[in-house]
C-alpha cells in the first residue's frame, strides 16, 4: 500500500470511527473534528477548523477544560476524564431516542499529547467515548443494590421484632411459672401452718390449765407438814424463778401465735396474687383485694421510700384474670417506688366511669422525660441502672391490659412525678378473643 | 533481584526523574512543589501492606490506581491521607461548587499528573516508551490496610518506589507508590544496565 493510500485510510478511520475525535493546538484552535463530533454537535468540520474551541462552544466548562488541555501541553502526557465523576463535556444527545434512560450522552475522554519530531506537544487530541449504556446499566445496578439494602434493613428490623416478641413471650412464661411455683409453695406451706396454728391454740389452753394446777399446788404448800419437803420445794421454785417463767411462757405463746398469723397472711397473699384456685381463668374479682395483697408483697420495696395513700372508690367486681392484673399493679407500684429518689408519696386511687373502672398509681418521683414517654412500653426500654430493671415490666403490663381490652394512660411532668391509670371494662367484651 | 550497582543506578534514575517531574508539576500547578528523595524497596507480597501503612500515617485513606504499560509494566498508587485536596480545585481551574464527584475527579487528575510526570521522568532516563491507562478510584476513605488486598499473586516480590509529594503553600501532601512485579523487574534491570553503560 502506498503512503497516500495509508493516509487516506487513516483519514477515513479517524473520521468515521464511532468515537468522538478532535484536536486543538496550543491556541485552542480546532485542527481536527471528526464525523462523530460533527453529527452529535451539529457543527461541521469545515465551519470549525481554525476556530477557537471555546468560542465555538461557549457552553463548555471554560476554565477547567483550558487548564486540562494546557496541562497536557506542559506535561506531555495523557489526561483523562470519566463519566462517573463528570458525566459529560459536550452536551450531546444520547443514542437512545426511543428507549431513553439518561438526559445526556455519558462520556469518558482521553487527552492525548500529539508530539512532533522534537518531542514537543504540537496538538492535544481528545477522544470522546460514549459510555451511556454502561452508565444506564450502572444506574440499574445501583437501584437494585439500593432496593436490596432497604430489603435487608427491613429483614433486620423484622428479625429484631421477632426476637423482642420471643423475649416477651419467654418473660411472660417465666412470670407465669413463678406464679405457679408460688401457688404450689403456698399450698404446701398452708397445711403445716394450719396444724401448727391450731396446735398453738390448744397448747395455750393446756399451759393455762397446767399453770392453774400449779397455782393450786402452791396454795396447798403450807399444808405440807414435812419441813424438809417444804424447803426442797421452795428451793426448786426459787431456782426455776417460777414467776418469770409464768410470765415469759405467756409472752412466748403470744409471739408464736403472732408469727404464725403473719405467715398465714403471707401465704394467703401469695395465693391471692397467683390465684392458685383459678389460675388464668376469667372471673369477677374484687380489684381492691388484689391491690391489697399485691401491696403486702411489695411492701418491702415501698415502705422505706414512700408513704402510701389509698383512695379507693366504689367499684364493682371486674371480670378479669386477677393474677395477671396483680402483676400489672405490682409493676406500677415497684416502678413508682424506684422513681422516688429520697422519700415521697404513692397514691392508689380507683374509680369508675360508665362501663369502665380505673386504677391509678401516682407517685411524686422524678417523672418521665418527654422523649422517653413514647418508648416506655417498648420491650427492654429502661432508664434504671443495670441490674435494677429488665425493661420488660411495662411492656408486659401493656400486654396484659390489652388482653383485658383495657388501656394504660400515662401523665408525667419531669421532677413532679408520674401517674399511670389502667382502664378496664367491667365485663369482658363478648365475642372478642382474649 | 537487583545488584547493588543496579540499585544505586535506579536510585540515581529516580532522583533525576523526580527532579524533572517536580519542575513540570510546578509549572502545571503554578505552585512550589516538594518531592521527597525516592525510596526504593524490594518487598515480598505480605510486606506491601505494612509498607503502605508506614508511608501513609493516617487511619483512613483514599487511593487512586493507574496502570502503566509498554516497555515497563506495573501499577502506580497515589495515596491521600485524611486531608482532602479540595484546596487544589482552584489550581485545576474549577469554578463550580466542589461536590463529592468533583472531589474524586480532582483526586484522579492529581494522581494522573503525578504518575505521568514521575513515571515519565523515569521512563525517559532509561529510554522506555510507556503508556498509561485511565486512573481509577480504588478506595474512598477506607482503612489503609484494606486498600491493597494481596491474596493470590503470582509474583514473589515486587519493586516499590515511594515518593512523597507536598505543596508547601496549601499544606497538601500525598504519596506516590510505583509497584512493578518480579518478572517486569528483569526487563527494567536490563534497561538500567544500558543506562549505566551509557556513562
Amino acid at each position: 500500500m502506498q503512503t497516500k493510500d495509508i493516509s487516506h485510510l487513516l483519514d477515513f478511520v479517524v473520521d468515521r470511527l464511532e468515537v468522538g475525535i478532535f484536536a486543538v493546538d496550543v491556541e485552542m484552535r480546532i485542527v481536527l473534528w471528526n464525523h462523530f463530533m460533527a453529527s452529535h454537535s451539529g457543527k461541521h468540520s469545515e465551519d470549525l477548523l481554525g476556530k477557537n474551541l471555546f468560542e465555538a462552544f461557549p457552553e463548555l466548562p471554560n476554565e477547567w477544560l483550558k487548564k486540562k488541555i494546557n496541562n497536557v501541553f506542559i506535561l506531555k502526557n495523557y489526561a483523562f476524564t470519566s463519566w462517573e465523576q463528570r458525566p459529560y463535556i459536550f452536551q450531546f444527545q444520547h443514542n437512545r431516542p426511543i428507549t431513553g434512560g439518561v438526559d445526556t450522552m455519558q462520556q469518558s475522554c482521553t487527552f492525548l499529547p500529539v508530539k512532533n519530531t522534537q518531542d514537543e506537544v504540537e496538538y492535544v487530541c481528545i477522544t470522546l467515548f460514549d459510555f451511556t449504556d454502561t452508565a444506564i446499566f450502572q444506574q440499574q445496578l445501583n437501584r437494585v443494590i439500593e432496593a436490596l439494602k432497604i430489603e435487608k434493613a427491613e429483614q433486620l428490623q423484622l428479625s429484631k421484632t421477632l426476637e423482642e416478641a420471643q423475649n416477651q413471650l419467654m418473660q411472660s412464661e417465666k412470670m407465669s411459672s413463678i406464679g405457679q411455683l408460688a401457688a404450689g409453695v403456698a399450698h404446701e406451706i398452708n397445711n403445716p401452718i394450719g396444724y401448727v396454728y391450731s396446735n398453738l391454740g390448744t397448747l395455750e389452753k393446756y399451759v393455762q390449765d397446767v399453770f392453774g394446777m400449779i397455782d393450786l399446788y402452791e396454795q396447798a404448800e403450807s399444808a405440807i407438814t414435812d419441813e424438809a419437803t417444804r424447803v426442797r420445794i421452795k428451793e426448786a421454785r426459787e431456782k426455776l424463778d417460777m414467776e418469770f417463767l409464768k410470765e415469759d411462757l405467756r409472752a412466748l405463746m403470744n409471739e408464736s401465735k403472732d408469727g404464725i398469723t403473719r405467715v398465714k397472711k403471707i401465704v394467703q397473699n401469695l395465693k391471692n396474687f397467683s390465684r392458685v384456685d383459678a389460675f388464668d381463668e376469667w372471673c369477677f374479682s374484687n380489684l381492691h383485694q388484689g391491690l391489697d395483697s399485691t401491696l403486702n408483697i411489695v411492701n418491702n420495696e415501698i415502705k422505706y421510700k414512700a408513704d402510701l395513700i389509698k383512695e379507693y372508690g366504689d367499684i364493682p367486681e371486674v371480670e378479669c384474670l386477677s393474677s395477671q392484673l396483680n402483676q400489672v399493679f405490682m409493676n406500677l407500684l415497684v416502678n413508682s417506688a424506684h422513681a422516688i429518689e429520697e422519700r415521697g408519696t404513692i397514691t392508689i386511687r380507683t374509680g369508675m366511669r360508665e362501663k369502665e373502672v380505673w386504677v391509678e398509681v401516682a407517685d411524686t418521683g422524678k417523672g418521665i422525660a418527654p422523649e422517653h414517654i413514647k418508648k416506655i412500653f417498648d420491650p427492654f426500654f429502661t432508664t434504671k441502672p443495670i441490674g435494677k430493671g429488665t425493661g420488660l415490666g411495662l411492656s408486659l403490663s401493656y400486654g396484659i391490659v390489652q388482653k383485658h381490652h383495657g388501656r394504660i394512660e400515662v401523665q408525667s411532668e419531669v421532677g413532679k412525678g408520674a401517674t399511670f391509670r389502667v382502664w378496664l371494662p367491667v365485663r369482658k367484651p363478648q365475642g372478642k378473643q382474649a | 533481584m537487583l545488584t547493588k550497582d543496579q540499585r544505586d543506578a535506579l536510585q540515581e534514575i529516580a532522583n533525576i526523574g523526580m527532579g524533572q517531574a517536580g519542575e513540570v508539576i510546578a509549572r502545571v500547578l503554578n505552585e512550589f512543589v516538594t518531592l521527597s528523595i525516592p525510596r526504593v524497596l524490594i518487598l515480598k507480597p505480605n510486606l506491601i501492606a505494612p509498607a503502605l501503612q508506614r508511608i501513609v500515617n493516617s487511619e483512613a485513606v483514599s487511593a487512586v490506581r493507574q496502570a502503566f504499560h509498554g516497555n515497563l509494566r506495573g501499577e502506580a498508587l497515589v495515596l491521600f491521607g485524611a486531608q482532602r485536596c479540595n484546596d487544589l480545585a482552584g489550581l485545576m481551574g474549577y469554578e463550580e461548587k466542589i461536590d463529592h464527584a468533583t472531589e474524586m475527579e480532582i483526586l484522579l487528575d492529581i494522581s494522573n499528573i503525578l504518575v505521568g510526570a514521575c513515571l515519565g521522568g523515569i521512563a525517559k532516563q532509561v529510554n522506555a516508551d510507556i503508556g498509561f491507562s485511565a486512573p481509577s478510584l480504588m478506595a474512598d476513605h477506607v482503612p489503609v490496610n484494606e486498600i491493597l488486598k494481596i491474596s493470590d499473586v503470582s509474583w514473589e516480590c515486587a519493586l516499590l518506589l515511594e515518593v512523597n509529594f507536598k505543596l508547601e503553600k496549601l499544606s497538601f501532601a500525598c504519596h506516590l507508590i510505583i509497584l512493578m512485579p518480579e518478572n517486569e523487574l528483569k526487563t527494567f534491570a536490563g534497561k538500567i544496565d544500558r543506562f549505566m553503560e551509557a556513562f
